[in-house]
């Protein structure tokens, strides 16, 4: 509780400091409600109201199809879907600025592919799609959102006992009723711990809005954040950390509400009776299924990592001319030291941090879904802070709260202050993955393990760690990249010998070098599909073991 | 032991700046290779002309340099928060002249000691008791050439007023800090607020992302981008592109090299000042696209780039009025 408290709790202590003081930590000033009453304008309401609208709109939408996604690929016997599941996921792991600028080039009114390849299939004038608009700011959210919730939920379908679905079908009900109220209605705890996650990142997102949407005058929570902090001569630090904090005020009502959802219900679906994960057979679908996956594959990955790839060959993004053929992206990267500084350090920091992280939420989720303490509750919402605050704002909250350490702990300057900010980080994705994962593991096998003289170590380790170990792998890899991919805490925390990709990747980025960006997030997908490959071998041979 | 070695080092510092202050400049020359290291908080990122700059001063004087890059308001608040509790990391700070004013009004610096290469610095550019300037960013309009022919391009500010233009001009964002908000005021001081009003008129497109906008602009999503960094055009070689300085001349901004507060190593921050203002460091920086501030320059910058930077420079910004002219641009630019 009290590492806990240190990588939540405090920051946020500085940052509440942030938004009553005139003054940020450390320089004179007076106590008052000013941030907060600043918050009043009708540019502040008509920013939450976009801001909202458009991450509920991803949210349901990534929902429903990350939803189905999961299903075909856990649940049917969908051609080739062990080469989908990583295909599908591939989206999540891109830094959003490189697939922005490939949907920019692909989806501007003017002379983007599509509208110039709309053109000259029709002979019309007209224009097919506009990125810099509210559905092109959802579209781009929802290339991450969608393998986010999919990461999230596809391992629940593959955990589910289908002897309750066989069940509902023997009693009459229909595919359709048997989906929506066992299958649906068991990974209740899932789907709505990846909404609510997936929901919030919405209302946080930063990137979509500020690339398609302040162009056509499109403001959110966060550009108006952003505009406070960084666009101003005096940066208001008052009022950006109040706005912080009334945003997490706002989605701390959507954990009350899931928690009023998921109270006195039972999600169990994995007891001590054997079972073996079966899939539907969908006879002549199974290739409409395929092709829903492929047509995702190609319109979230294949049209943007396509042009990443081809631009990388390329001395300028987008000019696609032989005498531009070029392979010095590539050199450039290989002879960069500072990117290897950085590479190495955010390797490390990745290991350590997904690792750390994972354990501190698995501890969390077990005693806030297995124990009767009294304080669980407390956990479970201290471990939901850092999630709620918007990255950029609780960037600052670490460099408050780092700098001003006794200089006895060694934290700031050192890659503790980025390790530490991780895992804070992390946590909350942590421990959603493990306790939804929790939920739908009987209190009996446990108890069995128990009654048989296993101790408690034994019983975490081989009952209750190895039923969740799926989960488990999936958190690590999203907290992993999400660490390789974290700016906001990164560009506050780091010195010259602790630089990491994230930073490097934007220095190279404000240096007019799209490119090489772009060769980086190659390595960086080239990465993922190692790691994810592993993974599911892993997964898959842990399954077929139990 | 680090925490001693850092107390000797502060409490040293005063008489360290003091000897940089005696006009002795050898003496400085080998304390600073005493010292050995420096540490400089930079507001320009990933600028490789930097890093020529600080190699050559690493090959002659063999003191290491680490660079801390970050964007200008993050460079401020973390030399703020570090200051404020007691950790005097930093030796130089390079950032733009607004937010190094702001900073010197709160305090962050020290002054900075006899620096030589302070007599070469040409009007209207200026060193005072804290800072030296460093380089100039000066702005222009780019065009596309497929799209704009040489008779149409614009030869006055007032020329992308013309109908023509409406709706087919790509801006950086007048109502933020940054190229934007130069401009803005610029062209308030010279033409007043008729001039904004009819370029609102026209619906200009904004984005923050400098970079990718001036790639939209080459690739042809729209034929004027404005206002367009100079630096810059040597990265966009070979694509269909024309930077154009109006006959008003160009607006500008100028970096600015301090001295941070408790400096650990002075006198080596005192010799890089004294570099950044050598003619050859002055010609990285012309040869790149920046206006230099030293005398006799620009007349040896590279053909593609002299005329361009030997144009008259317009005016740039005011610290002190910056809020009320960006909450002005607010009001015209809705």
């Amino acid at each position: 509780m009290l590492v806990l408290a240190f990588l939540t709790v405090y920051p946020m202590a500085m940052l509440l400091y942030g938004s009553l003081h005139s003054t940020p930590p450390g320089m004179a000033g007076e106590y008052n409600f000013d941030g907060y009453a600043s918050l009043a304008t009708a540019e502040n309401l008509q920013a939450l109201i976009n801001t909202a609208a458009l991450s509920l709109v991803k949210t349901v939408l990534s929902l429903a199809l990350a939803i189905l996604l999961a299903w075909i690929v856990a649940r049917t016997d969908t051609p080739g879907r062990g080469v989908l599941e990583i295909l599908i996921t591939l989206p999540f792991f891109i830094p959003p600025i490189l697939t922005a600028t490939a949907w920019a080039m692909l989806g501007n009114a003017q002379v983007g592919t599509i509208n110039l390849a709309w053109r000259w299939l029709t002979g019309t004038d007209g224009t097919l799609v506009d990125v810099y608009s509210y559905g092109g700011i959802v579209w781009h959210m929802m290339q991450y959102s969608t393998p986010f919730i999919f990461l999230f939920v596809v391992d629940a379908f593959r955990a589910m006992d289908p002897s309750l679905e066989e069940s509902s079908r023997m009693s009459g009900a229909t595919r359709w009723q048997t989906f929506w109220r066992i299958t649906f209605g068991l990974m209740l705890p899932v789907t709505t711990s990846a909404f609510i996650l997936s929901f919030i990142r919405g209302m946080e997102s930063f990137e979509s809005a500020v690339f398609f949407g302040t162009p056509v005058g499109i403001k959110v929570l966060t550009t108006q954040i952003f505009d406070m902090i960084t666009q101003r001569a005096q940066p208001d630090y008052q009022g950006a950390t109040a706005m912080g904090f009334a945003t997490m005020a706002l989605m701390f009502l959507l954990l009350v509400l899931q928690s009023r959802l998921l109270r006195g219900r039972s999600f169990t679906t994995v007891t001590g009776k054997a079972y073996a994960p079966s899939v539907t057979r969908l006879g002549g679908l199974r290739w409409v299924t395929f092709s829903i996956c492929v047509l995702f594959f190609a319109l979230a990955v294949a049209l943007p990592v396509g042009q990443l790839i081809l631009s990388s060959f390329f001395q300028f993004f987008g000019f696609y001319q032989l005498d531009m053929l070029t392979f010095e992206h590539y050199r450039s990267v290989w002879e960069n030291r500072e990117f290897w500084t950085a590479f190495g350090n955010t390797l490390l920091l990745g290991f350590l941090g997904a690792t750390a992280t994972m354990i501190l939420g698995g501890i969390v989720a077990y005693i806030t879904t297995r124990t009767a303490w009294h304080g669980r509750r407390l956990i479970d919402i201290l471990a939901w802070l850092p999630w709620m605050m918007p990255g950029m704002v609780l960037g600052i909250g670490f460099l408050w709260g780092f700098a001003t350490l006794p200089h006895e702990i060694p934290i700031y300057g050192t890659l503790w202050a980025l390790l530490l900010a991780y895992v804070a980080l992390g946590t909350p994705v942590a421990v959603r993955v493990t306790s939804g994962a929790y939920a739908q593991i009987a209190r009996d096998i446990e108890e069995c393990s128990r009654v048989h003289g296993a101790n408690w170590w034994q019983t975490m380790g081989r009952i209750l760690v190895a039923l969740a170990w799926p989960a488990f792998a999936v958190g690590w890899v999203l907290i992993f990249f999400g660490i390789m991919r974290e700016l906001s805490a990164s560009i506050l925390l780091y010195v010259p010998d602790t630089t990491v990709l994230s930073v490097v990747m934007l220095k190279l980025w404000n240096s007019g070098k799209p490119e090489t960006v772009s060769v980086i997030g190659l390595v960086m997908l080239a990465m993922v599909l190692l790691f994810r490959w592993v993974q599911l071998r892993f997964i898959k041979r842990r399954i077929s073991t139990l | 032991m680090r925490r001693r070695k850092v107390l000797g080092l502060l409490a040293a510092a005063p008489a360290i700046a003091a000897s940089a202050q005696t006009g002795d400049w050898n003496k400085v020359v080998e304390a600073a290779k005493k010292e050995g290291k420096l540490l400089i908080y930079t507001a320009s990122i990933g600028s490789v002309f930097h890093k020529k700059v600080i190699n050559a001063f690493e090959a002659k004087y063999g003191i290491k340099v680490d660079l801390l890059e970050a964007r200008a308001s993050e460079v401020r608040e973390r030399v703020r928060v570090e200051q404020a509790a007691g950790r005097f990391l930093g030796d130089l700070h390079h950032n733009g002249s607004t937010t190094t004013g702001l900073m010197q009004r709160d305090g962050n610096f020290q002054p900075r000691g006899e620096v030589p290469n302070t007599r070469n610095i040409e009007a209207p550019y200026e060193a005072d008791a804290f800072k030296i300037p460093a380089e100039v960013i000066s702005y222009c309009l780019m065009v596309n050439k497929n799209l704009v022919k040489p008779a149409d391009e614009p030869k006055s500010w007032k020329d992308i007023l013309d109908p023509k233009w409406a709706g087919k001009i790509l801006s950086d964002d007048y109502r933020a800090l940054g190229g934007g908000a130069v401009f803005f005021v610029v062209m308030q001081n010279a033409f007043g607020r008729e001039f904004h009003e009819k370029l609102a008129a026209q619906k200009p497109s904004f984005s923050r992302d400098l970079q990718n906008s001036e790639r939209r602009t080459a690739r042809g999503e729209y034929p004027i981008y404005l206002p367009f960094n100079l630096q810059d055009l040597n990265n966009l070689k070979g694509l269909p592109i024309k930077a154009i300085v109006p006959a008003e001349g160009r607006p500008y901004v100028r970096f600015d090299i301090s001295m941070l507060k408790n400096a650990p190593h002075p006198n080596a921050a005192c010799l890089f000042m004294n570099h950044y203002l050598e003619p050859e460091q002055q010609l990285v920086f012309a040869n790149a696209g920046y206006n230099p501030v030293i005398k006799g320059v620009i007349e040896k910058t590279i053909d593609e780039i002299r005329p361009l930077l030997a144009t008259k420079a317009m005016g740039t910004t005011d610290p002190a009025r910056q809020d009320e002219m960006l909450a002005l641009a607010k009001e015209i630019y809705k």
